[in-house]
This record gives structure tokens, sequence and C-alpha cells, in this order.
């Protein structure tokens, strides 16, 4: 266990060794944060609710997706990619380690960072410019502090595979770009749900993508009763599991491919 | 006991055959063809604890390939292979923590962090107690010269730094065997010998069982006392270096510039057959013969019994030699062992 402890902890130094990189790519989200506020803006204009959404409550949701995709930034996916592409998976083999749990630790820990950054902005902004309501009583609070931490991992398990997926095809980029593309429109974090045609709601629904948006964000909103959002944390944690037991059966295939074909 | 012990150990990769140009890029989509490539090819290698093993062939000859399965990173087409009682890619846990390599082209260090946390983590990774973490590091720092650059991450590292921080990594855990891939490739002089006597420091106090592959002689004859070499994946040579040796020194070759043609060249050494005479200009003469049936003067004298000899100059064989000429074909160590002249002249 101290192991992968240690392992985080150094992910965490490494992140900081790319602060300018690292400021560069939250700096741009933060920019396209900004572009989808005035659109959403401009939208309301005139309209005191859309979807069942009032502007007040879209606020925080645009808040909450930016806290959301801010983890687990393009820069630890790349890393995990980059691993498989240049073949460096091998010198991994070398060591007493369990390739998934030590992709796990070191994602979690540059989230530790990538989260405290945007959380500091978060707040800010939220006092500062917006004046978001919170969400009122702690149990909701703490529901949603678990539906946020749950969805770190969903994410982790999303990203983990297809990474790994970069086995079958010789280049990264490509898969991330369509793992972003699926993710941003089916967790919700382009357009609530609430939004949605039926047909594409119980679609999305039904894949594990909406465990990284639309849960924490329908917890955060209060959009969800105490039983209705302890069932979506649950389903977080099937998809959680069922994802890492995904990923490990794809593990246990691309092993084969480096060892047997020589990668 | 046998620390690793190799039976009938194969590899073959499969090799995917294109056709050049765009026509092949695009009938390889729809027929795939492959070549089966022999990488190894049943090798029987057995190592005791605490020896020194030196792992040589040409280019692609398939050595780094036997590491690649000693280590665990490839799995054996077949054959049978235990290290220290484990099978390498099945049981790799318990293989990891009781090795230690390094792959001259790779690196195992983390880039963007400094060395010395680099080492910290994989004190962490490897369960290290901390006493023992402590004098190792001290005794690395020390024995390695890396001071000077201990605290900058791997990025910023020259390529002898690297290797010097990579050996340190790879034995911070004292593993009972090290792989050593190429370890002074593309090294200067001065860092070659620290490395060299490190690695020598580490077999004689901590009994530590080493392989080393390398292209450079010099660390054979440094650090090896048993050769091992491997051509086409087939072991064609396992024995002791000194042996080797010891065969080859009874072989000399003299070079003779003459002033003159000799009168009658078939007689000179028609009592010894052994003794072989190449031509090898105008006047020019090399004469190879076996030390402990004729002495040189011996040579020098019949020489000039019949022609005017203007200079000469006798070579010494060494091991860089006598390997390339396995290498070449040009020599057949088997035969060697009994008669090094005669082996050299059936080519
Ligand atoms: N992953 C692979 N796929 C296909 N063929 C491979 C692969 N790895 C190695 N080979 C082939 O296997 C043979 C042995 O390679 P290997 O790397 O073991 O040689 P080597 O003895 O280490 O050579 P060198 O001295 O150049 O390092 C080569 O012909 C090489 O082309
Ligand atoms: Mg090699």
């Amino acid at each position: 266990m101290k192991k992968y402890v240690s392992l985080a902890v150094c992910s965490m130094q490494n992140t900081l060794s790319y602060r300018l990189s690292f400021v560069l790519n939250f700096l741009g989200s933060f920019i396209a944060l900004l572009a989808t506020y005035f659109l959403w803006r401009a939208i309301y204009d005139g309209q005191s609710e859309l979807a069942g959404f009032d502007w007040n409550q879209m606020k925080s949701y645009l808040l909450v997706t930016f806290f959301a995709n801010s983890m687990l930034s393009y820069y630890s996916e790349s890393g995990i990619t980059n691993k498989v592409m240049d073949g460096t998976v091998a010198m991994d083999l070398l060591k007493p380690l369990n390739f998934q749990k030590a992709r796990l630790a070191e994602s979690l820990g540059s989230c530790v960072l990538e989260g405290l950054l945007s959380a500091v902005l978060i707040s800010v902004l939220a006092i500062a410019a917006f004046g978001i309501p919170m969400p009122v009583d702690g149990v909701s609070g703490i529901l949603f502090a678990i539906s946020m931490l749950s969805s770190i991992l969903v994410k982790f398990g999303i990203v983990y595979c297809t990474a790994l997926i970069c086995f079958y095809t010789t280049s990264g980029f490509g898969v991330i770009w369509a793992r972003m593309a699926v993710t941003n429109l089916l967790s919700g974090a382009l357009v609530p749900f609430a939004f949605f045609p039926d047909w594409l709601r119980n679609v999305a629904m039904a894949l594990p993508f909406q465990g990284i948006v639309n849960t924490p964000t329908t917890i955060f909103l209060g959009m969800s009763d105490t039983r209705e959002a302890i069932l979506l944390i649950a389903v977080q944690w099937f998809w959680i599991a069922a994802l890492w037991l995904l990923g490990r059966s794809m593990w246990g295939w691309a092993v084969r491919q480096i060892t047997i074909h020589g990668g | 006991m046998s620390l690793i012990e190799a039976k009938g150990l194969r590899k073959v990769f499969r090799q995917a055959v294109k056709e050049p140009g765009l026509r092949g890029a695009v009938k390889h989509l729809f027929t795939q063809r492959y070549v089966d490539k022999h990488a190894v090819d049943g090798i029987d290698l057995t190592i005791r604890e605490g020896e020194t093993v030196a792992y040589v062939g040409p280019n692609g000859a398939g050595k780094s390939t036997t590491i690649k399965m000693l280590s665990g990173v490839l799995v054996p087409t077949s054959g049978e292979l235990r290290v220290d009682g484990f099978v390498p890619h099945k049981q790799r846990m318990e293989n990891a923590v009781r090795i230690g390599a390094v792959f001259g082209q790779r690196t195992q260090l983390w880039w963007d962090i400094p060395v010395r946390e680099s080492l910290n983590l994989l004190k962490d990774i490897y369960q290290v107690p901390e006493d023992a973490f402590r004098r190792n590091l001290d005794a690395f720092v020390e024995l390695l010269g890396m001071e000077e650059f201990i605290h900058l991450s791997a990025r910023k590292l020259s390529l002898g730094q690297r290797m010097r921080a990579d050996l340190a990594a790879a034995l911070l855990h004292d593993p009972k065997i090290v792989y050593l891939d190429e370890p002074t490739i593309g090294l200067d002089v001065s860092v070659k010998q620290k490395i060299r006597s490190f690695i020598k420091q580490m077999n004689r106090d901590k009994g530590t069982t080493l392989l080393l592959t390398t292209h450079d002689l010099g660390d054979i004859e440094d650090l090896c006392e048993r050769l091992v070499i491997i051509d086409h994946g087939r072991i064609i040579y396992d024995g002791s270096l000194q042996a080797v040796k010891d065969a080859f020194a009874r072989e000399r070759t003299i070079h003779l510039q003459l002033g003159s043609e000799l009168a009658e060249p078939s007689l000179l050494f028609s009592d010894l057959p052994e003794v072989g005479m190449d031509r090898t200009g105008p006047y020019r003469l090399a004469i190879r013969f076996d030390r402990f049936r004729i002495t040189a003067s011996e040579i020098v004298k019949r020489i000039i019994s019949q022609a005017d000899v203007a200079d000469f100059h006798i070579d010494e064989p060494n091991i860089e030699s006598i390997i390339r000429r396995v290498y070449e074909g040009s020599l057949d160590l088997e035969l060697a062992a009994e008669s090094p002249v005669a082996a050299s002249r059936e080519a």
C-alpha cells in the first residue's frame, strides 16, 4: 500500500514540475468555461426557466461541471497513453507493481493538485461573481462530496480502458479525442441531460459516462432526494467496479501483446 | 545451487512482411503475411549463484531477447525457465524483487523528478528497509560519483550520468541477480571504469550474480569469468573466459617483411603441418604457429636460411580478435579447445 501512496506523492510532484503547461491547460478550460457561460446567458436572455433549470441553477451546473472536468485532465490521461505508446510499459513489468493500481495512484496524485487549483478558482468565482447557492443541508453536502470523488474513479476507469485501446491502434491522439468527445456529450458536460431528447437521455443513463458529471451536478442542485442520490452513487460504484474489472482483463490482454509479440 | 536454469529456451517472433510502397501498405490491410523469426533458438543455460557471465554475440544474435525472457518481460515460446525457483513471466512480483536490470537504451527512472526522489520512490516500491537504503545510497553515490547530478531530474542527465543513476536504481534493493544489457554503450572511458569497478564490487561484496551483454570486450575481460557466445539464437560457446584465452594464447602470428623471395617455401615447415603460412603481400608473410611446438626464433631462423628478413613482429592474441573470428565463422571454439592452430585452419 505504501508504495502506491509514494507513487501518488511523486506524481503530484511531477505535475508541479509541469506547472506552466498545467496552468496553461487549466486556463484553456477556464476560458472555455467563460465561453459557455456567456453562451448560456444569451440563451437564458428573457427566459426564466429552460428544461426545468433556472439561470442560477444553470450557473451552478456550469461550475460543478468545470470542477468535475478539471479532474484527471488531458495531462494525466496522456501520461497513461504515452506509457502504452512509447513502450516504457516493458520497464513497468520489471517492477513489483500492479500496473492498474500504480496508474490509479498516479492519477489520484495529480488529481489532488488539479482539484485544489480548480476548487480555489471556483470558490473565488462563485463568491465574487455568481452568487451560487451551495447545497443547503449537511447530508446533501456529504452526498455531493462522495459523488464527486466517485466521479473521479469512474473517469479513471474510462480513461484507463481507452488508454489500453492504444495497444490496438498506433496513435494515441485519435483515441483520446474520441474519448473526450463521447465523454463530453454523454456525461452531460456539454448540455444537461434535461435538454436531451428522451431516447438520448435513456442511452446516456445506461452508460458509465453520466457518473462523471450528471450524478454530482444532480446531487449538487438538489434535483434528487436523499434516496435517489444514494441510488445514483450506487450506480457510480457499479460502474467503478465494472470498469475496474474490464480494465484488468484488458491489461491481461495487453500484457500478452507485449510479452508474446514483443510490443 | 543454480540460480538461473534454462532448458531449450526458445523465442519465435512473428514479423509482418510488408511489400514496399502504397500498394504494399494497402495489400497488407487485407492479406497479412508473416515470417517466423527464431530470435532465440533453443538455448540451455545454467548459471550458479555469484557467477559473472558475459553474454556476447553479433547484432541480432538474440542477446536482448534472452535477457528479456529471463527478466520476465517476454514470454518464451517454448522451453523451461526458472530464476531462483520462479517462472519469471508467471510469478512476476516474486521475480521482480529478486532481479535488477539495466537496459542500456531504456531508463527506469522517472523523467521529471530528481534522481534522489526516484531512488526514494524505488525504496518504497521494493520495500527496502530504511537503514539498508541509507547504506546503499551512500555507497552508490560515492562509488558512482553521483554527487554532482543526484538532484537533477533524469531528463537533464547526460548519457553517462543517466546510466550510473540507472545502475544505482537497479541495485538499490540488493537483488540477487543483475541483468545488464549493454550498460556501457556510448560511455567515456572514465565512466566505463567507474561502472565496471562498481559492478565488480557488488559481485565481490554481496555475491550478486551477473549476466552482462556488451559489445565492449573490455567489459568482459574486466568483469566476467565465464563467457557465453550466442549466434543466430544458438549458443556456440559456453565456458570459462580463461580457457578461451589459454587456448588461444598458444597461437601466435609472426609477420615478416622479406628482403628477397623465399627459395623453397614448401620445404620450410614440411615437418610441422600445423604451421600456417599466408602471403600478405609481395615479400610479406604471416605465419601462424603453436608456441608450444615451435618457437618464434626457430621460425625466424628457418626463414633466414632461405631469404633476407628486413623486419618482423609478433601478434599477441587478444579476446577481441578471438571473438571477432568466432563471429566471422573462421574459428570453431569447440575444436579450438583441442588444438587452436588446427581449428583456425579449418576455415
Ligand atoms: N519485438 C520483436 N518483433 C519481431 N522481431 C524481433 C523483436 N525483437 C527482436 N526481434 C528480432 O530478434 C532478433 C534478435 O534480437 P535481439 O534484440 O535479441 O538481438 P541482440 O543480440 O540483442 O542484438 P544487439 O547486439 O544488436 O542488441 C533480431 O533479428 C530482431 O530483429
Ligand atoms: Mg540487444
